[in-house]
């Protein structure tokens, strides 16, 4: 061992001494009255950063409850919320997009929030390519400040979907990040935003508080006090938490949530899994013989039962998929003429049988199907070992596939493999998510368009199934450059008919958006009845906001005795 | 010192050899770190994330060659680059928590473990009447050879959960601020003393074991029949001609098992939520973090050689024929 490492390993010993990195230490009971306790990320201990654009490196609060965007979606309602802005407008040759800018918003320094403050954002985003994970300026020409209320946004191309992208993204003051030197690098210990909660009052490894906005634009919506963030690193650490009542909203998966959680405190604990998250589905490469063939894709889909694998599989915490593959965060898009004249996502094995029979996979010995130079179909379905939910849903469709004499059977892997197999195409079958956006064009773009598909032995993030459609790609953009809302729903009706006539990839079940309540000390939380925001505090996609809603839903209820 | 000079560079080599592996061994694992967190977004993120994640870690694409010599580089400098799971925090800082609180909690527990054990084992064996050995040892055997994750969930079951004796994890309260004051470290010795005792309890039998079969050899050697001959009271013989000879065997095994304290305790960690050095290398290895893997198993290796280093250092103290060879 040289000097020099033992200097280092005394160096470290002697600095993992507790650090205290809050202003106010951990003051405050976290009982007292007002304090919401959340868990959403799972992690041994915080790291204080609170750099929107840092993808999957800030803290949860950093989008929305410290950096607010101009407007917020609702996936439940399916509309847009004005925020910072009070309104938008397109022009005619969905070129340009302008947005009016909410009056007497300031900064949590009590600094005025301006039209500047937004060009500088995306100006910033510009300049750092790290940063525009959600490829903002892929689309994007310029971005300007028409006076200090209103932001125009100059397209390289019609592209309407990408308002999603800019109306969801988090505004940061230009006064303090233009003094900053590496963005990339800035953690933003101490944020200045415009949203509800940006006081960092506690900030330990395993703590983090964050207190009101003292200068918050609608003081009156939000009547949570603080919210308090324990570090909480597994399920099992984050369920005994919710059981002793020292959590108030959480985002993680409860197993059989009516017994353990629900049945312990009826009155107050409560849950809300709409199938509000991605699909998953069952990916067959499409640039390998049989699954070149839409009648051997559709007959696998057929062979499976999804009722029996959504309540096995699942808990039945979610439905089968219907011939659109979307999940209910697409409610209103969705063709109910496609989804009963999809009969290809329903349990038939004769029908399988069939459409194999007339592919050429004729049963052979031992009621094995065979190619028409006798080998016989064997496949195995690659899975992530360990993701027990998937490994379950894999084994039930490898034996309803048996059934229709096809030899399937499980492949578990390690993420890493499992994923790169993906990724470069290196598979016959695969289990797998989908994308998600505020509409279903993420959604099939990701699965159907020409753009998305990668050479094969090249990484890609979607498309694994390296499917391809003309007709696809020719509604993709026209809905691209569709501003009106009823051409944009035709239009959306024909992709789905598309999906279900071509069926690139096989959907089994919508995710469910997993959110768990205790209404001992605050009330207001959504649910089925009450449905104007999905629960779940975790973002149905980048950027979305939705859980907003429910924080300024929740108010405190005097503390009962337990 | 010629032998003290021999091992110091056994010790570099081995140093050396550790590095090499460290760099290689997370490499050679399918995918990247950039994949596995945008995988765990699961369809959120968009697939620009990628290119935009990988500019953010600065990961290149220079051969593994290049790569190794600037890493080796950076190591004898001391940098051990930036976290990528706790990005942008660096990896000491990351690692400095971790291992604060594994020091705390496995390193004494491993201390106590081994005293309590050892101690156990001179008295087994200097009781001639076979009684106590007849039952304490099969005991202590029992529950070292129990699942230790069962028996870990059990009891915080038990006394977390279902009496509230102490608390369900976490190293200390939230409601506390880390200081040196007495409520504080009253706070975290409540935090540690169950996983602490699970610990114990699956370790102990070990200990005693090992003293015990060494004791009983050496208490049939000349120079403890002399001692008992020349009428010396029976607790020095038993603690300092028979035990000091008999733990040789047992220091050798403390070296090795304070060295890998280090690597943290990764399943009392996982069931007691206790934020130390195991649960980050798993977090680490799961995401295929390069930087902090690396710092951990330095700091590991480190630990492991400077322990032996040490118990070299005591043998040499302890039994004279080592100075002499």
């Amino acid at each position: 061992m040289d000097f020099r490492s033992s200097v280092l390993l005394l160096a470290l010993v002697i600095a993992c001494k507790p650090t205290v990195e809050g202003s106010a230490g951990a003051s405050g009971r976290p009982d007292q009255a007002g304090i919401l306790r959340i868990s959403v990320e799972q992690q041994a201990a915080w790291v204080r950063n609170f750099n929107p654009f840092m993808t999957g490196k800030y803290r949860w609060p950093t989008i929305g409850p410290i950096h607010e965007s101009l407007y917020l979606y609702s996936t439940a309602t399916a509309t847009y919320e004005p925020w910072l802005a009070t309104s938008y407008e397109w022009s005619p040759d969905r070129r340009e997009l302008r947005f009016r800018l909410r009056p007497g918003v300031t900064w949590s320094d009590g600094v005025p929030f301006s039209a500047r403050d937004v060009v500088f954002t995306f100006q910033l985003v510009r300049a750092h390519p790290e940063f525009d994970g959600g490829g903002v300026w892929k689309f994007l020409a310029d971005v300007r400040a028409s006076s200090d209320g209103e932001v125009s946004f100059e397209l390289a191309r019609p592209f309407v979907p990408g308002f999603a992208n800019l109306a969801q993204f988090p505004i940061v003051p230009e006064h303090v990040w233009a003094k900053v030197a590496d963005p990339v690098g800035f953690a933003n210990p101490s944020p200045v935003g415009t949203g509800p909660y940006t006081e960092v009052t506690v900030f330990q490894n395993q703590i983090f508080e964050l207190a009101r906005n003292p200068h918050y634009w609608q003081p009156r919506r939000f009547a949570v006090e603080r919210l308090r963030f324990p570090a909480l690193s597994s399920n099992e650490q984050a369920m005994l938490a919710l059981l002793r009542d020292e959590l108030d909203w959480a985002g993680n998966f409860v197993p059989d949530v009516q017994r353990l959680f629900v049945a312990r405190d009826p009155p107050h604990h409560g849950y809300w899994y709409p199938a509000t998250g991605a699909t998953v589905l069952l990916y067959a490469n499409t640039r390998r013989a049989p699954f070149d063939d839409v009648r051997v894709r559709k007959a696998l889909s057929m062979a499976i039962d999804r009722d029996h694998l959504t309540q096995v599989a699942m808990y039945g915490y979610t439905r089968p998929s219907d011939a659109t593959g979307l999940s209910d965060a697409y409610a209103s898009w969705r063709d109910p003429q496609v989804v009963a004249a999809g009969d290809w996502v329903r349990h038939d094995v004769a029908h399988a049988g069939a459409l194999l029979d007339a592919a050429g996979y004729a049963r052979g010995e031992g009621g094995l199907r065979r190619t028409r130079d006798g080998r016989p179909l064997r496949y195995q379905i690659n899975v992530v070992s360990g993701w027990s939910d998937w490994v379950r849903a894999c084994q039930l469709v490898a034996n309803d596939l048996r059934a229709v004499g096809i030899d399937a059977s499980v492949k578990p892997l390690d993420f890493g493999a499992w994923f790169d197999r993906l990724q470069t195409g290196d598979f016959d079958l695969s289990i797998g998510w989908s994308s998600d956006g505020a509409t279903p064009y993420l959604f099939y773009r990701d699965l159907m368009a020409s753009s998305t598909v990668a050479p094969p032995g090249t990484k890609s993030g979607v498309n694994w199934q390296r499917f391809a459609s003309t007709e696809a790609d020719e509604l993709l953009a026209r809905f691209e450059a569709e501003g009106e809302p009823a051409e944009q729903l035709a239009l959306m009706h024909r992709l789905e008919a598309v999906f279900s006539a071509s069926a690139p990839a096989i959907p089994l079940f919508p995710g469910p958006a997993w959110g768990v309540y205790n209404t001992r000390r605050f009330a207001g939380f959504p649910g089925p009845e009450h449905p104007f925001a999905v629960l779940s505090p975790n973002p149905h996609a980048s950027y979305q906001a939705e859980y907003m809603l429910v924080l300024a839903a929740l108010t405190p209820r005097p503390n009962e005795a337990p | 010192m010629r032998t003290l000079a021999r091992r110091l560079l056994l010790y570099l080599v081995a140093a050396w050899a550790a590095l090499t592996v460290n760099f290689f061994l997370p490499r050679l694992m399918p995918g990247d770190p950039v994949s596995r967190m945008f995988a765990s977004y699961q369809g959120q993120l968009e697939p620009e994330a990628l290119a935009a994640l990988r500019r953010t870690f600065g990961l290149t694409d220079a051969p593994l060659g290049a790569q190794y010599l600037s890493y080796l580089g950076h190591v004898a400098r001391g940098q051990l680059g930036v976290s990528l799971t706790y990005f942008p925090a660096p990896v000491t800082e990351v690692m400095a928590t971790g291992m604060f609180w594994t020091l705390v909690l496995a390193g004494t527990s491993v201390l106590l473990s081994f005293a309590l054990g050892t101690l156990l084992g001179v008295v087994v064996a200097w009781r001639d009447d076979g009684r106590l050995d007849a039952w304490l040892v099969p005991a202590l055997s029992f529950l070292g050879a129990f699942p230790y994750f069962w028996l870990a969930m059990l009891l915080l079951y038990l006394f977390g959960f279902q009496l509230s004796w102490f608390p369900l994890g976490h190293a200390y309260s939230d409601t506390l601020t880390p200081a040196w004051s007495l409520a504080f470290v009253a706070d975290v010795l409540r935090h540690a003393a169950l996983p602490s005792f699970t610990l114990i309890v699956a370790t102990i039998g070990g200990w005693t074991l090992g003293m015990r079969s060494s004791m009983v050899a050496v208490l049939g050697a000349d120079h403890v029949t002399f001692a008992l001959a020349k009428g010396l009271s029976p607790a020095r013989v038993m603690l300092r001609y028979a035990a000091r000879s008999a733990i040789l065997p047992n220091l050798t095994q403390l070296g090795m098992a304070l060295g890998f304290v280090l690597g943290g305790a990764l399943l009392t960690e996982m069931v007691f939520g206790y934020p130390g050095q195991g649960y980050l290398l798993l977090q680490a290895v799961r995401s295929q973090d390069y930087p902090l893997m690396q710092g951990i198993f330095l700091g590991i290796t480190l630990a492991v050689l400077g322990a032996n280093l040490m118990i070299d250092l005591v043998h040499f103290w302890l039994d004279p024929s080592v100075r002499r060879s």
